[in-house]
């Protein structure tokens, strides 16, 4: 079954660094074509959008504010086993905001690309909710 | 599948930990779809968001506990609203500190048919904007913001 593809789009500081990366880290494939002001990279029905400086959503707003990387609101990608991939990415050189946390919902830790945005990498905790279906 | 997945979650957070287990696919995290998408927001205040994403953007709110967590869909995406201080793992500050605050400028780009109508709409309905409507190369676009000052991106498909 094919799912609708769904965008989103981060600002970046360099494009070609950042399509590299999240290419050779986390499993996503180049789409389409390339600039130095916007590349774009895909994983499953995901599509990231990756704007440099120079690409129109790096324009400066009305009001002179500037778009920049970072922030904290992110894509989360859920893994089945958090620590092994956290680890395998560490070896990488990848690294992380903070270390795992464990919330009531599962564990967490946010990685950060080459310009300092946030992924967030997810594995659900094994707590069951069937006695609270009827709320869904 | 990520869908109930997120929807454990947020049913964990209203179970606590103590919760009994049981089998079903959020308790079982090879069952969960990898190829779905979930983007996480942090908010201010998780009600006054959920009635924005649903009554001004068309979200359907899959699940809400409280004021610490909410779930809502829209054409294959889950966004997961977390407020900046609460139980849930995604409201605790860093190692450092630093604690998690909405704005930035990541955001989801919804596809609409129709930005410069959506747009006069929304404005009707109080939505504020960032900017107004730009031309680029791949089309047009305007930034709005949630009530936590969080963008979303409006974008004609195509």
């Amino acid at each position: 079954m094919s799912e609708p593809l769904v965008n989103v789009r981060y600002m970046v500081g360099d494009v070609q660094q950042s399509v590299d990366w999240y290419v050779g880290h986390l499993g996503f494939q180049p789409i389409g074509p390339q600039s130095p002001a916007f590349g774009a990279v895909q994983r499953g029905p995901l599509r990231l959008l990756l704007s440099g400086k120079m690409s129109s959503a790096g324009r400066a707003m009305p009001d002179g504010r500037e778009p920049e990387p970072g922030g904290w609101n992110r894509l989360q990608l859920v893994f089945d086993d958090l620590a092994a991939e956290v680890a395998r990415l560490r070896r990488r050189g990848v690294s992380f905001r903070n270390d795992i946390l464990t919330g009531p919902g599962g564990s967490q830790i946010l990685a950060e690309d080459p310009s300092g945005n946030v992924i967030e990498l997810f594995q659900p905790s094994q707590i069951a909710f069937a006695t609270l279906k009827a709320g869904v | 599948m990520l869908r109930s997945a997120s929807i454990g979650l947020a049913l964990a957070l209203l179970a606590g930990p103590g919760a009994v287990s049981a089998q079903t696919a959020a308790a079982n995290p090879a069952t969960i779809n990898p190829a779905s998408v979930c983007i996480r927001y942090m908010v201010d205040d998780v009600s006054a968001a959920v009635a924005f994403y649903q009554g001004k953007l068309g979200f359907r709110l899959d699940m809400q506990s409280g004021p610490y967590f909410a779930a809502l869909t829209k054409g294959g995406v889950q966004l997961l609203l977390s407020p900046t201080k609460g139980p849930g793992g995604a409201s605790q500050p860093m190692p450092d500190g630093r604690r998690p605050l909405p704005g930035g400028w990541n955001r989801i780009v919804l596809y609409v048919p129709d930005v410069q109508g959506d747009v006069e709409r929304l404005r009707k309905a109080g939505v504020a904007f960032r900017n107004q409507v730009i031309a680029g190369p791949g089309g047009k676009e305007i930034r709005l913001e949630d009530p936590s000052g969080n963008p979303v991106e409006l974008f004609p498909p195509g």
